[in-house]
C-alpha cells in the first residue's frame, strides 16, 4: 500500500513538471486600474513600447534565465531564448531601449511586483501571491 | 573624454550601489551590461593584410591575429524617471593609431516625450546602414562583421547631436521614422576627417518576419590626407601650377550625400539581408555603391550562411589628366590608395552554442579591384594599381554579451 501510494506521488509529480504551467502577466495590486492586451504585453516586451495603450508609462521585470522566462517569451513573442537575447542584444546595444529588469530571483520579482506600482512582470501561475493582480493569461 | 567615459561609469556604478541599498523592493534604477568579441583572422597572402575597417592602421596577413575583429564594450544606463534616462557606453578595440584607447560611443539623454515620440542628445551612432548602430556588437547579426563592401562606404559612426524616433502603427506593422542631425569626426589610416551639417532620415517598416529600410542624409565633409604619397603629390601639384587640383583632393566644404536601402526576412529558420549603399562626394574622395546579400538557414542552434558582397567605385574627384606623366602616375596612385572596390563571396556558420556566446567561423574569397587593393593593405604601396588576384580570408570568432 506504501509503496502504491509513492508510485502515485511519483506519477503526480512527474506530470506536473512534464504539463507546461501558464504562465501569467501581473502587476501590484497597488497599480491603478491597467488593462493590458496580448498585442500591447509583445510590444512591451521587445522593446516597442514603453507605455500601455492608454499612454500610462510602466517598468518591466524580467526573471532570471530559467524555463518560466524561455516559455514567457516563446508564447508571448514566438521567439527562442537564443532569438530574444540576440533581439535584445540589438536593441539595448544600439541605444535604442532600456531592457526590462531582471530580478536576481522569482522571490525578488514577486517582492518588486508586490510593492511598486506600475511594474509588469510574468510568474507561473502557481507562484502569483494575493498582492498580485493578473493581467493576461499565457496558456 | 576617455577618462571621462571611465569616471562616468564608475561614478554610476557607485550610484547602483547606493540604490540598492536604501530600497530593497524596488529594481535599481542603474543597470549596467557589455558585449565583446575575441576574434582571430588570417589571409593567405603575405602582402595582402585584412582590415575590418578603413580606420585601422594595420590589418592580418599570414598569421593569425586577434587585434582585427577583437573588441570590449561596457554600457551603463541610470533611469532618472519613466520619461527621461541617460546611457553611457565605451568600447575598447584597435583604432587608427594601433592604441586600444577607450572611447566613449555612447553618452546620450533620451526623453520618453510621448508613447510614439523619443528624442535623444549626446553622442549616439551614425544610423546610415542597418547595421551601423551595432558595429561593435557582433553578437547580434549572423556574419563575424558586417560586409566591409557597404560598411566601408562611410566609416563615421559617431553622431554628436540630437536625434528623434516616430513609430505609427500601420495595419499589423509598424512605420518608423528617424531623423537625425550633428556632427561626426574620424580618424583613420593617413587621413583625419569630419562630417558637419549632418542632416538625415531613416525610415523603417517593421513586419513580424520582414523588416525594410531605406535611409537618407546629407553633410558637408572634410578631408586631409596624411600619407608620404599626398604630402609628395600636393608640394608636386602646386609646383607645377596644379594646385587647384590639391583643393579637389583635400579641404573641407564637400557636399557629401549617403543613401542605403536594406532588407531583413527572418522565419525563425530562413534568413535573408540584403543592402545597398552609394556614397556621393563633390570633392575629397570617391564617389562609389556597395552591396551585399546574405542567405543563412537554422538549423536549431546552428545557422550557415553565404553572402555575396561588391563594391566599386563610381567616380573620381580628380581624373588625373594633368598632362604631366609622372604627376598623372602619382595621382593614380592616390586614386587607387583611396578606392576600396572589391567583389567577395563568404561561406560561414553561427553557433548559438549557449544563450549569451555565439562562435563564428568565416571564410571568404576576396578579389580586390579593379585598381584597388579594397579593404586590405600592402607594404608595397605600387600593389594598389595591381591587387592580383583573390585572397583567402579566415576569420574565427567568439560573440558574447552580459
Amino acid at each position: 500500500m506504501r509503496s502504491i501510494h509513492a508510485l502515485l506521488i511519483g506519477i503526480l509529480l512527474a506530470c506536473s513538471s512534464a504539463a507546461r504551467a501558464e504562465v501569467v502577466v501581473v502587476t501590484s495590486t497597488r497599480s491603478g486600474p491597467i488593462e493590458l492586451s496580448r498585442e500591447q504585453a509583445e510590444k512591451l516586451y521587445l522593446g516597442r513600447s514603453t507605455t500601455l495603450g492608454d499612454g500610462t508609462p510602466v517598468n518591466l521585470v524580467d526573471l532570471p534565465n530559467g524555463s518560466t522566462r524561455d516559455e514567457f517569451y516563446a508564447k508571448l513573442t514566438g521567439k527562442n531564448p537564443t532569438q530574444i537575447q540576440a533581439y535584445w542584444s540589438r536593441i539595448v546595444f544600439t541605444g535604442r531601449a532600456s531592457p526590462p529588469k531582471e530580478a536576481g530571483s522569482i522571490a525578488e520579482a514577486r517582492q518588486w511586483l508586490a510593492d511598486t506600482p506600475n511594474i509588469i512582470g510574468y510568474l507561473e501561475r502557481n507562484d502569483a501571491t494575493p498582492g498580485l493582480r493578473i493581467l493576461l493569461r499565457l496558456p | 573624454m576617455k577618462r571621462l567615459a571611465a569616471t562616468l561609469l564608475i561614478a554610476l556604478q557607485a550610484c547602483a550601489g547606493a540604490a540598492l541599498a536604501s530600497e530593497v523592493t524596488s529594481p535599481s534604477p542603474f543597470s549596467l551590461s557589455g558585449f565583446g568579441t575575441i576574434g582571430t583572422v588570417r589571409t593567405d597572402k603575405d602582402n595582402r593584410a585584412f582590415r575590418s575597417s578603413t580606420t585601422q592602421n594595420s590589418g592580418a596577413s599570414t598569421d593569425f591575429d586577434f587585434s582585427v575583429d577583437s573588441v570590449l564594450g561596457l554600457q551603463g544606463s541610470y533611469k532618472f524617471n519613466n520619461t527621461l534616462d541617460l546611457t553611457l557606453q565605451s568600447v575598447v578595440r584597435k583604432d587608427s593609431s594601433n592604441s586600444y584607447d577607450p572611447k566613449l560611443t555612447f553618452a546620450f539623454l533620451r526623453v520618453h516625450a510621448t508613447p510614439e515620440l523619443t528624442i535623444r542628445a549626446g553622442r549616439m551612432r551614425t544610423p546610415f546602414f542597418m547595421y551601423s548602430d551595432s558595429l561593435n556588437v557582433n553578437y547580434a547579426s549572423p556574419w563575424v562583421r558586417p560586409p566591409v563592401e557597404v560598411y566601408s562606404l562611410n566609416p563615421f559612426a559617431d553622431l554628436d547631436g540630437l536625434d528623434a524616433f516616430y513609430r505609427l502603427p500601420v495595419s499589423d506593422m509598424e512605420l518608423e521614422l528617424h531623423a537625425y542631425g550633428g556632427r561626426s569626426e574620424l580618424d583613420a589610416r593617413e587621413s583625419t576627417g569630419n562630417l558637419t551639417r549632418i542632416r538625415g532620415i531613416k525610415a523603417s517598416l517593421n513586419a513580424p518576419r520582414l523588416t525594410l529600410q531605406a535611409n537618407f542624409a546629407k553633410a558637408n565633409l572634410a578631408l586631409y590626407w596624411n600619407g608620404p604619397i599626398y604630402a609628395a603629390l600636393a608640394q608636386q601639384l602646386i609646383a607645377t601650377g596644379n594646385g587647384h587640383i590639391v583643393d579637389q583632393i583635400a579641404g573641407s566644404g564637400s557636399p557629401t550625400t549617403f543613401i542605403s536601402t536594406s532588407f531583413q526576412y527572418d522565419n525563425d529558420r530562413l534568413l535573408l539581408i540584403g543592402e545597398y549603399a552609394a556614397r556621393t562626394v563633390d570633392r575629397y574622395n570617391s564617389s562609389a555603391i556597395g552591396w551585399y546579400l546574405t542567405s543563412g538557414y537554422r538549423f536549431g542552434p546552428v545557422t550557415p550562411f553565404v553572402t555575396f558582397a561588391r563594391q566599386h567605385q563610381v567616380s573620381t574627384d580628380n581624373a588625373a589628366n594633368t598632362g604631366n606623366p609622372s604627376l598623372d602616375a602619382t595621382l593614380r596612385l592616390l586614386n587607387a590608395v583611396r578606392n576600396k572596390a572589391q567583389t567577395s563571396v563568404a561561406a560561414g556558420m553561427r553557433w548559438d552554442a549557449r544563450r549569451n556566446l555565439a562562435l563564428k567561423a568565416q571564410l571568404e574569397r576576396v578579389q580586390p579591384g579593379p585598381d584597388a587593393l579594397g579593404i586590405f593593405v600592402s607594404n608595397s604601396v605600387m600593389d594598389n594599381l595591381n591587387p592580383g588576384g583573390p585572397v583567402h580570408v579566415l576569420s574565427l570568432t567568439a560573440d558574447f554579451v552580459f
